[in-house]
Parts: C-alpha cells; sequence; structure tokens
C-alpha cells in the first residue's frame, strides 16, 4: 500500500465576516459559521448564489480576514501571525470564478510560471510543474508557447487554473471552475482537476451549484444555505433530501428526477441515481430483466 | 482597500440636496467657491466651516463618510500648512529657530488655508458629488455649457465622454480589486522590495486591466452603434429640467451667503 501524505484539513471556526465595514453598505455575508473541509478528498461547496460561497474562498487563503472567528489549517489558526499570510496563500491555492482575467505574461508558459516563481522555486523544479499542471488541465505544448490573449475562453481557463495548480498548494479550492464552460469543457477541466487530487492525494475544495457535476467529480457535498451548512455527506445521502434541497434554491441532478418519474410509472428502478451513466447501466439492467422475465 | 475611496462618489438619498435641479447646482457650487475665496478675516471664515458643516447636515450623508473623503487629501493639508508656517513673513514674529522664522502671520495663513480646503471638499462634495448622480451631473453640465454650442465646441461629447468615464470608474475600481487579489493568490507581493521592484510587481495587474479596458471600451462602442447613437444633434431626453421654487430658495440663500461674507471684508 501507498504511504499516505498527511492531507491538510482546513475550517473555519464561528466566522463571521462583513463586507464594507464602516460604510453604509456595510453587509454581513457570513454569520457565525463554522464548518470543516476533511483533508484528502473533494469537497463540492454548493449554495444559491449570494449564500457567501466565494466570501469563504478568499477567507480560506487569507485574502479576506474574518471579522470574528478564526480560519484554521489542521488546527492551527492562519491569523496567528498575519505576517506570514502570504506563506499560507502557498499553501491554500485559489482559483476565481472567470479567472480568465488574470492572466497578464507574454507567453502561456510564463503566465503558469509565474505563482512557483513568487514562491522561489528553482527554474528546474517551474519548469517540472508547469509541465505537470499543463498535463492536468490538458494544456498541450504548442499552447505553451502562444499568448495567452490569443487563446479561447475555454483556453484561458484553464491556464488559469493551471497557473495556481503549478504551485501545488496543500489545499486548493476553485470557485466555479466550470462556470460558463460547454459540457466537453466541463468534463475535461473537472476531469482534470479530479485526475490531479487522485495523483497528489492533498485536499480539494470546487465550488459550483452544478449538482450534476458534483455528484460526479466530489468525493463529499457540503450544502450552504442562509450562511450556515445545511447539509453534509456524500451525494447520495445529499440527494434523499429532496424538500432540502429546493429550500435551499438548488435541486437534485435532472437524471435522478427522471429515475424518480420511471419509479412513479411503476418501473422498478433503484433509487439514488445521480449521473447519466449509472442511469444508463440501470435502465439497461430493468429492461434487459424484463425482457428475460 | 480601493473600495473606500469615497471622495466623489454618488450616496443616493432624499434630502434637498439631492433634489435640486442639477444646472443649479453647478450655480451654487461657483458661488460657493467665490464665497469661499473672497472670505478673508477670522469671523467670515468661522461662517464659511459653519455653512459646510451645515450643509453637511442638510444632505443626511454620514459625516464618517466625509470625514474618510477629508482623510485622503489631509497629507496635501498638512503639507501647505507647513509651508505657510515656515515660509510666511509678518511683522508679529512668534518663534525664531535662527535659520526659520515663524510668524503669526504664517499661523493665520495656514489655519486660513485650512479651512479653505476643508470647507471647500465638504461644500462641493455634498453640493454635487455626494448628492448628485453622474449622470444628472453630465446632464446638467451639458446644458449649462450649451451656449458654447455656438463656438463650434463639442459640448455634447464631452458631457458623454464624462459620464462614460465617470460610470467606469466603479467598474474599473472593482475590477482592479479582483485583479490584484488575484495576483495576490498567485503569490505576489506589492509591499515589499525597493520602488523598481513594486513597479514591477504592477505589472500583472495593469496587463490584465489595460485588456480589460480597452476591450469594454470596445464593446461599448459596438452597443451604442447598434443604437443608432449619432452624437447630440436631434437627440430628445428623457428627463426635461425644471428649475422649482427650492432651486430659487437655495439661490436666494446662497447669493445672500455670499453678500455677507464679502460684506464682512470691509468691515474688519
Ligand atoms: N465586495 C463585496 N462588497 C460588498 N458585499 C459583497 C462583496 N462581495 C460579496 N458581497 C455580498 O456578500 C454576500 C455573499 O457573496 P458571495 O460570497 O459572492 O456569494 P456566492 O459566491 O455564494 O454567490 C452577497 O450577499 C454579496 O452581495
Ligand atoms: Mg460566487
Amino acid at each position: 500500500m501507498e504511504e499516505a501524505k498527511h492531507a491538510a484539513s482546513i475550517a473555519l471556526e464561528n466566522v463571521t465576516y462583513r463586507y464594507s465595514i464602516g460604510t453604509p453598505f456595510e453587509k454581513a455575508a457570513l454569520q457565525n459559521i463554522s464548518l470543516q473541509f476533511e483533508g484528502g478528498i473533494i469537497t463540492g461547496l454548493m449554495g444559491h448564489t449570494g449564500s457567501g460561497k466565494s466570501t469563504i474562498a478568499q477567507l480560506l487563503n487569507g485574502l479576506l480576514q474574518p471579522t470574528e472567528g478564526k480560519v484554521t489549517i489542521d488546527g492551527k489558526d492562519i491569523w496567528e501571525d498575519p505576517k506570514k499570510i502570504s506563506q499560507i496563500r502557498f499553501r491554500v491555492g485559489l482559483v476565481f470564478q472567470y479567472p480568465e482575467y488574470q492572466l497578464f505574461e507574454e507567453t502561456v508558459l510564463r503566465d503558469i510560471a509565474y505563482g512557483p516563481g513568487n514562491m522561489g522555486l528553482p527554474q528546474e523544479e517551474i519548469q517540472r510543474r508547469v509541465a505537470d499542471a499543463a498535463k492536468f488541465t490538458g494544456i498541450t505544448p504548442d499552447m505553451l508557447e502562444k499568448s495567452p490573449f490569443e487563446l479561447s475562453g475555454g483556453q484561458k481557463r484553464r491556464v488559469a487554473i493551471a497557473g495556481v495548480m503549478a504551485m501545488d498548494p496543500e489545499i486548493l479550492v476553485l470557485d466555479e471552475p466550470a462556470a460558463g464552460l460547454d459540457p466537453r469543457g466541463r468534463k475535461e477541466i473537472l476531469g482534470g482537476i479530479r485526475a490531479y487530487q487522485r495523483e497528489k492525494k492533498n485536499t480539494i475544495i470546487i465550488i459550483s451549484h452544478s449538482m450534476e457535476d458534483m455528484a460526479i467529480y466530489a468525493d463529499k457535498l457540503m450544502v450552504l444555505d442562509h450562511g450556515h451548512v445545511s447539509r453534509y455527506g456524500t451525494a447520495h445521502d445529499i440527494f434523499c433530501h429532496a424538500e432540502d434541497l429546493k429550500r435551499v434554491g438548488l435541486s437534485r441532478p435532472q437524471i435522478t428526477k427522471f429515475i424518480m418519474e420511471l419509479q412513479k410509472a411503476g418501473i422498478p428502478v433503484e433509487s439514488g441515481i445521480y449521473t447519466v451513466d449509472d442511469a444508463y447501466h440501470e435502465v439497461l439492467r430493468v429492461f434487459g430483466e424484463k425482457e428475460r422475465g | 482597500m480601493l473600495k473606500d475611496i469615497t471622495l466623489g462618489q454618488y450616496f443616493p438619498g432624499n434630502s434637498v440636496l439631492h433634489k435640486l435641479d442639477p444646472r443649479m447646482k453647478i450655480f451654487l457650487i461657483i458661488i460657493y467657491i467665490v464665497t469661499i475665496f473672497a472670505a478673508n478675516n477670522p469671523l467670515s471664515f468661522v461662517l464659511v466651516l459653519a455653512s459646510a458643516f451645515v450643509l453637511m447636515l442638510i444632505s443626511k450623508i454620514p459625516a464618517k463618510l466625509i470625514l474618510r473623503g477629508l482623510k485622503a487629501v489631509f497629507f496635501i493639508m498638512a503639507f501647505t500648512a507647513v509651508i505657510n508656517i515656515f515660509w510666511t513673513s509678518g511683522e508679529h514674529l512668534l518663534l525664531d529657530l535662527g535659520i526659520v522664522k515663524i510668524y503669526m502671520e504664517g499661523i493665520t495663513y495656514a489655519v486660513f488655508m485650512i479651512v479653505r480646503v476643508i470647507s471647500l471638499i465638504i461644500g462641493t462634495s455634498v453640493l454635487l458629488t455626494y448628492t448628485t448622480s453622474p449622470i444628472a451631473l453630465t446632464d446638467g453640465l451639458e446644458r449649462v455649457l450649451a451656449p458654447l454650442k455656438v463656438l463650434h465646441i463639442p459640448v455634447h461629447e464631452f458631457s458623454m465622454m464624462m459620464t462614460i468615464a465617470l460610470r467606469f470608474i466603479p467598474t474599473l475600481i472593482e475590477e482592479t480589486d479582483k485583479i490584484i487579489s488575484a495576483q495576490k493568490a498567485r503569490g505576489a507581493d506589492f509591499n515589499s522590495g525597493n520602488l523598481m521592484q513594486r513597479a514591477k510587481a504592477l505589472i500583472p495587474v495593469m496587463v490584465p486591466l489595460f485588456v480589460s479596458a480597452f476591450h469594454r471600451a470596445d464593446e461599448l462602442a459596438i452597443a451604442m452603434e447598434c443604437r443608432c447613437y449619432r452624437g447630440g444633434e436631434g437627440r430628445t431626453r428623457m428627463t426635461q429640467l425644471h428649475y422649482q421654487s427650492q432651486d430659487i430658495v437655495m439661490l436666494i440663500v446662497m447669493l445672500s451667503f455670499m453678500a455677507v461674507v464679502i460684506a464682512l471684508n470691509f468691515i474688519f
């Protein structure tokens, strides 16, 4: 058995965050929230728009400082020494929502190397990491030599993700990495992130509001509602509670709804189907049986 | 963060000042500025300062917000005050430090200067920027300047440019904030190193910012083209401006105030 490397877990403890403190626009985005992301797995963080997902993402890597409460990695407060907060940013990578705009270098290669370069790594190590990150994000060698500004939107997105992956953080947070992409682009990016996690065995948090995607790519799901965690568990645990989901403004995958309609119509399919692939096998199984019977 | 810069930002509300005709506000501001610079004795300065605070109260804009705007120019004020104190000579010597001599006149000038700057900032921000939406402001400006069209000055185009510029300031600030955060997440360090290193650290912020600004400008131009924008000629307006009784009252109050301050100059 491969020796399991310790994967860091990160948590919010009674965190309150207010934007624009001291102005008339002051607004509490999070109110006394506590949650923990387990180490070594992919957690899908879900919630409706405005539920504070992006705020959590920025709290996790110290871009925002909690108004009250603590952010801890393996139990240690990241704000213990505010001067060392940039070290935390190397440990917790964050890919922003629509990260395409952050590209600036002359070539894709140099842009991906920007983060590792800031970490002060030796040149060979940087090159190795860039190649690694390019592999997981599906960036081809000829793309590496191009200017990031001549790429398509989806390609820019990959470059931006690769730029953070190349920093090889212990914890990687991605804010809606697949938003606005076509199904194939979504699959490639999310699949790449999963492959990356399976190899590095690090801790990954993917923010999304696509139940379909998270059912496939995340190990555990966490559902936010009005600034607190309303559900946490595997896809199966979460999708059993349809009413709950509706209340927080999310819905079950369409394929699950479809399977339930089949059940209602008296076809003996199993419940607990969240992906099209599973549905495909289940339907084949049932109808295959019928033919035999 | 950058967003906290509030100097020159519209603050919605429904005070009398918010409801004034933007053209009238422009006239009021001019009168007010003239008054501030006409003041030249202690009593007038007290009046000017008091009027600034009265305007602030009428506007119902939180004092905190305005004081923050003042903080932004604090250094300029301190600097001019110091210059005034050390470089003004007069008759009443207070302190002789050898190279520099401090005179009573210098201190008076410094205080007057500070009062002027404070009143100017409070007055203009409360009368104009905080209480007038950018659209109303440029609209008012365009109409006040309309007579210049006779001289073939493209007043409409200037005001449209200003409207667009004002419209995009918050967007650009937000965008800059976002890009700074994103680059910080990639380990960018904007706060250490020498001047050269710091300037270089800004490249990852400036490049994306310019790229997106040009992009936006392009899109806006296309969108305007699609809606058949052809400049000001023959263009009608959705809102027609009419002076109300409150505009006239404010004008009379402001003119009287100026008259009082100028009269005080003759008395002292
Ligand atoms: N920069 C900001 N300034 C003020 N309020 C903000 C800012 N960013 C987010 N908010 C507010 O905080 C709340 C949570 O936002 P966010 O974390 O972006 O949610 P989500 O990512 O789940 O859509 C929202 O109500 C939003 O209006
Ligand atoms: Mg968000």
